[in-house]
């Protein structure tokens, strides 16, 4: 096995190790790191490099990242990361940003999925469509 | 001005307005056209992929972290970050009657300046063969236009039929010689307004070849006036690896289109070493694991979903055929290569070219011994059975006696006789590049030789006496190629008609 590989196979048990039903627990994340700070592994760095973009991702799982244009009310936002959750099966927890280079509309993200309703992707959309 | 003004309105009316909904990832790593991608958690094998300006590529390792994906054409404007989309759909390219007589690239995309290509419909680069129950077996004959082939080792509607060879002896002649002849046969046909002809379209697909060498026979095959009974299929040397991945596949499903809508079409895949080549060099990029001359696992697989896409079909299925000219290219004459071995176990017959033949001066150098047509006899006119029948034999003993002759001078009657014809019918198969001969006046000279005529010629005078009987049957009896081209079968009339007009011919040639 090669060492990238092993690297790879102990940051995951490190994940497995933060999840507490079916959540990342930041607790739990709290104490993988403090172990590890403990009983530095090999590689240290590039174990923690790779338990952080596992993290990373699980983070991005659980998070929707609202960017819009002027302004959004509380109750929208609310409404979005109702029905995400829905959707994904899982809690969605919604970040907003603002982002005047939008122009207007909104742009959810979640992991790899985008929703995006901004009068900017409309406009990009024509001009693909026009070249 | 206002319409254009019209269409832009109609283009806004037509973009949603609601969310969008899309699959992203990010370009971690981009280089020789492979990109790594972290994200695309819904993207399929083989998927098309959007990348920043107009770009597109195709996922082709799905791996647990990462997407590693081909980027077809030019990738010097993507970066790291990158953000790339699912498309949800497989690389397609344009097909159809409009495409006869163009030049594309591996997208299907014009590259000869005449303007944009018309077409409506599209079809999958990737796609699976057609199977047992929608096949019907090779039993139309598709004549090459060079005797050694029609006679000796016959190629039929639907067939594979591997041309290989070392560099320089003729390969590419040979399929080109193959397409030209169709245009000459289609242009005989709709002329006759015969309504049970059916015409074939060709299609060349030059893969990882000189630009020069395609402006070359795409020259050739506008002055022999066969371009527009062609497509060709342009992924030259100087275009990505991927594209010379693509380009073959881009080629059969422009041929499928032809073999779905009951027309038959012949495909030349010139040539599938270098697209092995260039398969090897992507899988070595995306870290695939390398077997047998660092090729990956899966090369047989990559020529055998692309010839077997070639095909007869049957009625409810087509009733069109897809007739594949694989071209490879060997090294020194080893068939036993990797990639030679490979292609010459998926195809139906194979035409071997030798260098020692070539430099002798045998042009087309076809080595009789080693060529096979595994599927072309059924499909062989029955006209040329009857006056080659046995020539494939009486060659392949001449090379055999031949190369005993050598070792002494006292050879019996019959061995001397052997070699002599051997040596006639050797003469007889030499033909220039680029001209294909029809089947009905190879069937004129092969009685003529069955029939002894050209016994008492000097062997040095069989070529010249060769095309002096084709130019006078050609000439003075017009009606009698006609009715061997009709008939396609030698009867007693027509026994008796030829050979009055060899009777005839005889005092002419001096």
């Amino acid at each position: 096995m090669t060492q990238n590989k092993q690297i790879k196979q102990f940051a995951k048990q490190l994940l497995k190790m933060s999840v507490e039903g079916g959540d990342l627990s930041a607790d739990r994340v709290d104490g993988v790191l403090k172990a590890l700070d403990k009983n530095p592994p090999r590689h240290h760095i590039a174990v923690l490099k790779a338990y952080l973009k596992l993290v990373e991702r699980e983070v991005a799982k659980s998070t929707a990242i609202i960017s819009h244009a002027g302004v959004i009310g509380a109750r929208s936002v609310e409404l979005i990361s109702k029905q995400l959750s829905a959707k994904y099966g899982r809690s969605i927890v919604p970040i907003t940003r603002e982002d005047p280079s939008l122009i207007a509309g909104l742009r959810v993200v979640v992991d790899c999925d985008v929703y995006d309703s901004s009068i900017s992707n409309v406009l990009s959309t024509l001009e693909s469509s026009l070249s | 001005m206002s319409s254009v003004i019209e269409q832009i309105e109609q283009q806004i009316a037509n973009l949603q307005t609601k969310a969008v909904a899309s699959n992203t990832g990010k370009i971690l790593k981009i280089g020789d056209g492979v990109a790594k991608i972290d994200g695309l958690s819904e993207v399929m094998y083989n998927e098309m992929i959007a990348f920043p300006g107009g770009t597109i590529g195709i996922a082709l390792n799905l791996e647990e972290d990462e997407v590693g994906a081909v980027v077809l054409g030019e990738s010097n404007h993507l970066k790291q970050g990158d953000e790339v989309k699912c498309t949800g759909t497989l690389l397609s390219v344009p097909v159809g009657n409009g495409l006869l007589g163009r030049v594309v690239d591996a997208l299907g995309q014009p590259v000869d300046g005449k303007g944009a290509i018309e077409s409506t419909e599209t079809y999958p680069v990737e796609r699976i063969a057609p199977g047992i129950i929608e096949r019907k077996s090779v039993d139309q004959p598709l004549m090459t236009g060079i005797q050694a082939i029609d006679s000796m080792i016959p190629i039929g509607r639907g067939q594979r039929e591997l041309i290989i060879g070392d560099r320089g002896t003729g390969k590419t002649t040979i399929a080109i010689d193959t397409i030209i002849n169709q245009a000459n046969i289609n242009k005989v046909g709709i002329a006759s307004g015969d309504p049970d002809f059916r015409p074939v379209y060709s299609i060349y697909v030059a893969i990882g070849q000189k630009n020069s060498n395609v402006a070359r026979t795409l020259g050739v095959l506008e002055e022999k006036g066969a371009l527009e009974y062609t497509i060709i299929v342009s992924a030259p040397a100087a275009d990505a690896a991927a594209n010379q991945y693509i380009a073959p596949y881009t080629g059969a499903a422009i041929g499928e289109w032809f073999m779905a809508n009951g027309m038959d079409a012949l495909i030349v895949y010139d040539d599938l070493s270098k697209h092995a080549a260039a398969y090897r060099q992507m899988s070595l990029i995306l870290k695939r694991p390398s077997g047998r001359e660092a090729y990956p696992g899966d090369v047989f697989y990559l020529h055998s979903r692309l010839l077997e896409r070639s095909a007869r079909v049957s009625k409810d299925h087509g009733n069109g055929s897809l007739t594949a000219l694989p071209i490879i290219e060997t090294l020194a004459g080893d068939l036993a290569a990797y990639i030679p071995t490979n292609v010459i176990s998926i195809t139906d017959g194979q035409i071997f070219l030798e260098t020692d033949l070539f430099n002798q001066g045998i042009r087309p150098a076809v080595s009789v011994g080693l060529s096979v047509s595994r599927v072309g006899s059924a499909a062989q006119q029955k006209a040329t059975k009857q006056v080659a029948g046995k020539i494939k034999l009486e060659l392949a003993q001449f090379r055999e006696l031949a190369a005993f002759a050598q070792f002494g001078s006292d050879l019996d009657a019959k061995t001397k006789a052997q070699l002599d014809r051997g040596a006639r019918i050797v003469e007889l198969f030499k033909q220039p590049a680029f001209n294909p001969i029809p089947i009905e006046q190879q069937v004129g000279v092969l009685w003529a030789m069955q029939n002894n005529v050209f016994d008492d010629i000097d062997v040095s005078k069989m070529v010249a006496a060769a095309n002096s009987l084709r130019d006078f049957l050609s000439s003075r009896k017009e009606a009698l190629l006609t009715s061997i081209r009709e008939k396609a079968k030698i009867d007693d009339d027509l026994t008796a008609q030829l050979k009055a007009a060899v009777e005839e011919w005889k005092p002419t040639f001096a």
